[in-house]
């Protein structure tokens, strides 16, 4: 639920399709751009499966802030609070959300991309 | 798309005024998330244009991103550009008839150099280019209303900033999902509006990949659908964003060079000094920017079926705008200018 969609089971299902439908008719350049988008999906699903726990983590973390309901509620009250200005003034409010919304996003790109957050030290909290 | 070579040619003899024409060559190039390129090789007899001709036919992809100018639009933006001397691929045709090849398409004169951003970034660091890419965008932004050319790009936001901020949390609020990352953003960009700027021709997709290189050197700027009035400071913004240097994060200026060898093209042929806050403002904007047009483009694959693993993997990359967002934004001092 933390997780962005495409699920990892839909990129899978969509390279075992690619591949089917139409890959080894490609012209070679184009086959060569399709090969690379196979295996950024194959990479994601294969980080998926081995990082279930991380998410875990996060869950607990929103449920501490916004209680035991529905994991889909509390994103939805979180990015509510957010707009109504909760967090604008600094203060330990402020600084607990910002820690969760980059666990969050460090999650998603663990997942995506780690390669992007290479050399950047500074701000995560 | 189907490319019925034969009246594809006599729309080209007609349009440019040959005897006759015959298409040699026609064949998909690779790229283009929104729209669709092919090389048309078209031999002309008769006329001024006769000769060999490489052309660009630009079409539609298979479901609509939902922004931005649609063809008949980006073509005659594209005649204001060309013709105010800006490099950019000269227009020569444009078509609204679904006979010839199923859609509306425009064609333009082919440019020899390299798209490809990957492969320009890979040739390493060019502050010439990058100098040439600045004083080519102060001359887009020159182009000011009011312009009757430029009638269907609408009035001029009066605020830039305020206008697109309220549509991409409209757009947001459409696409349905709860993101906290970008309400962040969003909250940050309304507390730190910066004042209005006149408005001028923006491209609106100004960035590594969106040009074409021969020789180390600038030889056109591509993809003008996202063109349109507004705040020049955004151009710049886009260009510098993290997501655009492909890998190479140390070259804040696409990539490719410095800001500083971007900036002092920009200034010297812009005739102002760049303000550091603005364009930080418009960086945290370009995030918010992609991170939206990367929701668009997954719902293309999610809501509207098209079975594209790009489109798929571009939704994943939203999270690189959110740490975008949050890295440029988070902890920093809130003040509106």
């Amino acid at each position: 639920m933390i997780d962005d969609p495409p699920s990892a089971a839909e990129l899978l299902a969509l390279v075992r399709a690619a591949w089917e439908r139409d890959f080894a008719s490609l012209p070679a350049e184009q086959r060569q751009q399709q090969a690379a988008l196979i295996v950024r999906c194959l990479a994601i699903g294969e980080r998926t499966l081995r990082s279930a726990g991380s998410a875990a983590v996060i869950e607990h973390g929103l449920a501490q802030h916004f209680g035991m309901t529905a994991p889909e509620q509390r994103l939805e009250r979180l990015a509510a609070a957010i707009r109504a200005g909760a967090y604008d003034r600094p203060g330990p409010a402020r600084e607990g959300i910002l820690r969760l919304l980059w666990a969050i996003t460090l999650r998603k790109l663990a997942l995506s991309n780690p390669a992007f957050t290479v050399g950047i030290g500074e701000g995560r909290g | 798309m189907f490319l019925a070579p034969s009246a594809l040619a006599r729309l080209i003899a007609s349009e440019l005024r040959a005897d006759r024409a015959e298409v040699v060559e026609a064949r998909r190039l690779p790229g283009g998330a929104v729209r669709e390129h092919w090389l048309v090789v078209a031999e002309i007899c008769g006329g001024a244009c006769a000769g060999r001709h490489r052309l660009v036919l630009r079409s539609d992809g298979q479901t609509p991103l939902g922004f931005g100018l649609d063809l008949v639009q980006e073509f005659a933006l594209l005649r204001t550009v060309h013709g105010a001397g800006i490099p950019a691929p000269e227009p020569l045709l444009c078509c609204g008839d679904a006979a010839i090849i199923g859609k509306p398409f425009h064609l333009t004169r082919w440019v020899a150099g390299e798209a490809d951003a990957e492969r320009i970034v890979a040739a390493g660091p060019n502050d010439a280019l990058a100098a040439q890419l600045g004083r080519a965008l102060a001359a887009v932004h020159a182009i000011r209303p009011p312009r009757l050319d430029l009638s269907f790009l609408g009035a001029p936001p009066v605020d830039p900033a305020m206008a697109l901020l309220a549509e991409y949390r409209r757009r947001l609020d459409a696409i349905g999902e709860k993101r906290p990352v970008a309400e962040w953003g969003l909250r940050w960009l309304a507390r730190n509006l910066p004042a209005p700027a006149a408005p001028v021709i923006c491209h609106g997709d100004f960035r590594t990949g969106n040009y074409l290189v021969a020789d180390g050197a600038l030889a056109a700027i591509l993809d003008w659908e996202f063109a349109g009035w507004g705040d020049p400071d955004s151009d710049l913004g886009w260009f510098c964003s993290r997501c655009w240097r492909f890998s190479e994060l140390e070259r804040e200026a696409g990539g490719i060079a410095s800001r500083t060898a971007l900036y002092g093209g920009y200034e010297t042929e812009a005739g102002r000094r760049l303000d550091p806050r603005r364009l930080r403002f418009w960086e945290v904007m370009a995030a918010l920017k992609w991170l939206v047009v990367a929701l668009l483009q997954r719902d293309r694959f999610l809501k509207q079926g098209e079975r594209s693993l790009d489109l798929a993997l571009t939704g994943r990359r939203a999270a690189e705008c959110e740490f975008e967002l949050l890295r440029l934004t988070a902890g920093e001092p809130e003040t509106r200018e």
